[in-house]
This record gives structure tokens, sequence and C-alpha cells, in this order.
């Protein structure tokens, strides 16, 4: 079943620069998968289609039956609840603690407070932060900051989560702990689409991965291939 | 395939979520705690945001009580007004006595005195000092007087008046009245176009306020909006503020008021005391205080939900 569906899809900014051209590909429930490309290449772009802070010039974006050019006003918060966003930079909010910035997305789906706590602290434990859940995310280190801001977006289950960058400023050892927190993911429903410049990572986790060249799909190279690479 | 739609079909998760009302309640809850913390936690923002509105909300405020009193000192001075009507030099006290009872008859009349020529010669010589002068005079030159105080249309009874064939003077000074009704027209439009004028300031002091919030949590709006925050619940706090410094200001503008109308009473009662009266200043009533309330903060609720939609509707995603 598919989760994802670019159709043809170009983003041109305004003042001219074209950062997607013609882009097709199709992404299936349960699935992991890298897009890679050097910078400028259209990665960022392409994320920001999915989760709406960008619309596509040309071409559609289907997520599941959904077209995400229809999706207007209100529904454009209804549909970013589905998808979980985790960025380089964290993008916690300072004031507020571990436990709150986790909550965050619960509260806005109008969860009971109960299920928020249960939720946050199972989420807390898997990934290794339980004793920091009182913490302003100014006290945590690099690493810690970027697993609570994992937590966040799996905190509600989303159908697919898409990582801009995610391992950028972690060393090697924490890098392939979350890249194994989000290979754990497909198996409970969600798919993921991680955008990475690190080639060596992205080889190492044997996935799909889709490389973009100048804003075009410029290869779209299957985890078979990939090992014979 | 069946056609693409843009259908929203939230993930179920039974027993989860809230009811709708207790969602709203909550998110709501969550929103005045959230403003709460912000206008405690910058005081000396808060004091002086609060303190320009509350200026801004005291001018019109003022002049609308200064006109309140004005119109209350007005009605007592023409309630006290009296038509003096003084009768021809030939009229005899028989048909005096007559007329008396004719207008006291007149349901246009509230009162009417009679006062003889030799009660206005007492008068006179009382008021006048002049008591010897008055008395080398010999005869009285005084005529009969008639004071009537109005019931209904003054206006039209003193006309009456002064169809009567005894009348000879009519003094009842219309022009003096209707030129303090427009002074009070063009006070009562002064204070609404000043009101207009001063809100739009408190308004926009408001807008500002909440815009400079915004532009200092740009970020935290954006991290909302990527979870999933809707315009409504972005908005909610910043409205919540604007309500806090309305209501604040209000409350503010009208403690100013009131402590100026202290300050004034006792000198006010002091010169109305040597005119022989007792008027004193009226402060604000419960329910004009909360119509201040009610209006202040419907002002800031207002300048904080043009200045957010605003920034709203520029983090749409863009098509192009």
């Amino acid at each position: 079943m598919s989760v994802l569906r670019f159709d043809n899809v170009s983003k041109q900014y305004p003042g001219g620069h074209v950062a997607l051209a013609d882009v097709s590909f199709e992404i299936q429930a349960g699935e992991m998968l890298f897009v890679t490309g050097h910078s400028g290449a259209g990665k960022s772009t392409l994320l920001k289609l999915i989760h709406l802070a960008e619309r596509p010039s040309r071409g559609a974006v289907l997520f599941g039956e959904r077209n995400l050019m229809k999706v207007r006003g209100r529904r454009v918060a209804l549909h970013r609840r589905e998808v979980g966003v985790v960025f380089q930079d964290h993008r916690l909010l300072a004031d507020r603690s571990v436990f709150e910035n986790i909550a965050l997305p619960l509260i806005l789906r109008g969860m009971r407070r109960g299920e928020i706590g249960k939720r946050v602290r199972t989420v807390l434990d898997k990934l290794g932060l339980a004793a920091r859940e009182r913490a302003l995310p100014t006290q945590l280190s690099a690493g810690e900051q970027q697993r609570v801001g994992i937590a966040r977006a799996v905190v509600c289950e989303p159908r697919l989560l898409v990582a801009d960058e995610p391992t950028g400023n972690l060393d090697p050892t924490l890098s392939a702990e979350i890249m194994a927190l989000f290979a754990s993911l497909p198996e409970r429903g969600t798919s993921v689409l991680v955008a990475s410049h690190d080639l060596g990572l992205v080889k190492r986790m044997k996935r799909r991965v889709l490389v973009l060249d100048h804003g075009t799909l410029a290869d779209d190279i299957s985890p078979e291939d990939l090992a014979d690479a | 395939m069946p056609e693409p739609s843009a259908r929203i079909e939230p993930r179920p998760a039974p027993n989860a979520h809230s009811s709708a009302m207790g969602t709203w309640f909550d998110h709501h809850l969550y929103s005045l705690v959230a403003s709460l913390g912000r206008l405690l936690g910058k005081p000396w923002a808060t004091a002086l945001t609060v303190g320009v509105m509350a200026v801004a909300l005291a001018l019109p405020l003022g002049l609308w009580l200064v006109l309140g009193n004005v119109e209350r000192f007005a009605g007592q001075v023409q309630q006290s007004r009296e038509i003096s009507v003084f009768l021809k030099p030939d009229v005899t006290a028989d048909r005096a006595q007559a007329l008396l009872r004719e207008l006291r008859a007149r349901r246009n009349v509230g009162r009417v005195e009679l006062r003889t020529p030799q009660e206005g010669l007492a008068q006179l010589r009382e008021k006048s000092g002049l008591g010897d002068a008055i008395d080398a005079a010999g005869d009285n030159p005084l005529p009969f007087l008639l004071v009537v105080t109005p019931a209904g249309d003054e206006t039209l009874l003193a006309d009456g008046l002064r169809q009567l064939p005894e009348a000879d003077l009519v003094q009842h000074d219309t022009q003096w009245r209707a030129r303090l009704d427009g002074w009070l027209r063009f006070g009562g439009r002064l204070a609404w176009v000043l009101a207009t004028l001063l809100g739009l300031g408190a308004l926009l002091v408001v807008g500002n306020t909440v815009r400079l919030d915004i532009q200092s949590r740009r970020e935290e709006i954006g991290v909302l909006q990527l979870l999933g925050a809707t315009d409504g619940f972005i908005r909610r706090p910043f409205l919540y503020l604007g309500a806090w410094y309305g209501a604040l200001a209000g409350a503010l503008a009208i403690a100013l008021l009131t402590a100026a109308g202290a300050g004034l009473q006792r000198p006010l009662a002091d010169l109305a005391a040597s005119y022989g009266s007792r008027f004193a200043l009226a402060g604000f009533a419960p329910q004009q205080i909360a119509m201040v309330l009610v209006g202040a903060t419907l002002l800031g609720w207002l300048g904080a939900g043009v200045v957010t939609g605003h920034y709203l509707r520029q983090t749409r995603p863009t098509d192009t």
C-alpha cells in the first residue's frame, strides 16, 4: 500500500530557482528509505512538500489517498499531525521541559492527560531519556536533544516520519543508535524517509536510496543494488 | 484506483482522546495559563504597555465623566430656573391674586409665587444696602411679580405668559439654555471622536506589543505549526494576552480617573458651596465600570486578533 507518491513534481521558488524538476517516486507502508544528494540538490524542498511547508508548482503529491494540492486551511494542520518531522537543529521549545516538548503533539490531538503521560513515558524509556524528563533542552547534550526531537516526532505513531539530516551533528556511535531506532519504526507501521548527505551512513543501512541532483531524481537505488555497489 | 481527495482521516485511538468539549476546554486553559505566564514573565514590559493603553483610554473616559457631571450640573441649574412675570403697574392686587389662581390651575405650571411691590421693595432694600435712598424716593415704583416654576415645556409656557394682557415683562433666558445645550452636544461629540481616535491608538499599542511578542516567538510558532497546531491554537494565547492587556489597562484607567476625581472633590465642593450649591463630582457607576472593562478587554482582544491573523496568513504554504 502506498503511503506517499510524487507524480512529476516540480517546485520553482519565486525568483526563478528550480528546487525540484519532474520528480516521481513512491513510498510503501512500512518502508524505510533515504534521500541523498549534495547541498542544494532539493532534499529539504522535497521534505517541505511532504509536510506542506511548501506546495509544488507542478505535479501531484499524494499522501495515501489524499492529494496534498487540495489540502487547505485547517486541514493543513490535520495533515501535519500524520507526518512526524525530525530536524537537524532539533527545534525544541527552549522554555519547556523534555516531557512538555514530547507531549505537545499529543496535546494538539486532544489526548487525555493520563494517556499523554503514559505515551510520553513509554517513548522516554525507549530512547533512554527517562531520567531527563524534567530537564530543559538547554541542559541536554546534542545527542539527547536529537533524541527528544525524535521522541516528539514518533510519540503519535505517525504514518510517515521524515528526518532532515538527523545525524548531522552527532558522533558515529550515536548516529548508528538513532538509525537503528528509525529502522525499528516500520515494524510499528511508520514509514521512514531520511534525508542525508552522509553516503557512508546511507550505505551501511542497506535501504532504498533516492539520489537527487540539481532538483532531478538522478537515481532510485534498491537495497539489493546498493549491496552490489 | 479511487480519485485522490483532500479528506483527512485521523488514525483511530479508542478512548485515548478527550471529548470535543474537553479538548476545547483544555486548549483554552493551556492558552490562558500561557498568556498569563508571558505577562508575568516580563513585568516591566507589561507595565509599560498597560500604562500607555490606560492613558489612551483615560483621556476619552475622563472627558466622558466630565460631560456626565456637567450635564448633571446643568440639569440642576435648569430645574431651579424660574420664569419671572412682571405685571403692569396698573394691575391691582385683586387681579394679581386672580392671575395667581389662574396660573396654579395650569398643567404646565409647577409652582407660582406672588410677590407684592412691598415685598419686592423690602428685598431690594435688604440686598442692595440702599435703604435710605429708597426711603427718600417716596412712592414704591415696583410692580407685582409672579415667579413661575415650569412643569413642562418652559419655552411654550414663557410664550404663553407673554400673551397675558397683564404681563409687562417676562424674563426667561432661553438663549443661555440653548447655548449650554449646544456646548453639551459638542462635548459629547468631541468625547466620541476622542474615544474613537484614542481607542484606535490603544488598539495599535496592543497590536504592536503582540506583534513584537510574535516576532520573538516565531520559531516556537513555526514548530507548533509543523506539529499540526491549527491557527486557532496558535492564535489563542495571543488573544488572551491582548485581552489581559485591555482588561488591565481599563482597570488602571478607571483607577487613575477615580484618583483624579478624589483629588478634585474637595476644592470643587468648596467652590460649589461658595455659590450656595451642594454639587459633588460623580464617579463611575458599577455598570459603567463593567462596560469600560468589557470594552477595553474586547479592544485588546481585537488588536491581538488582527495582528495574529495577519501573521498566520503570511505563514501559509506558498503556491507558486
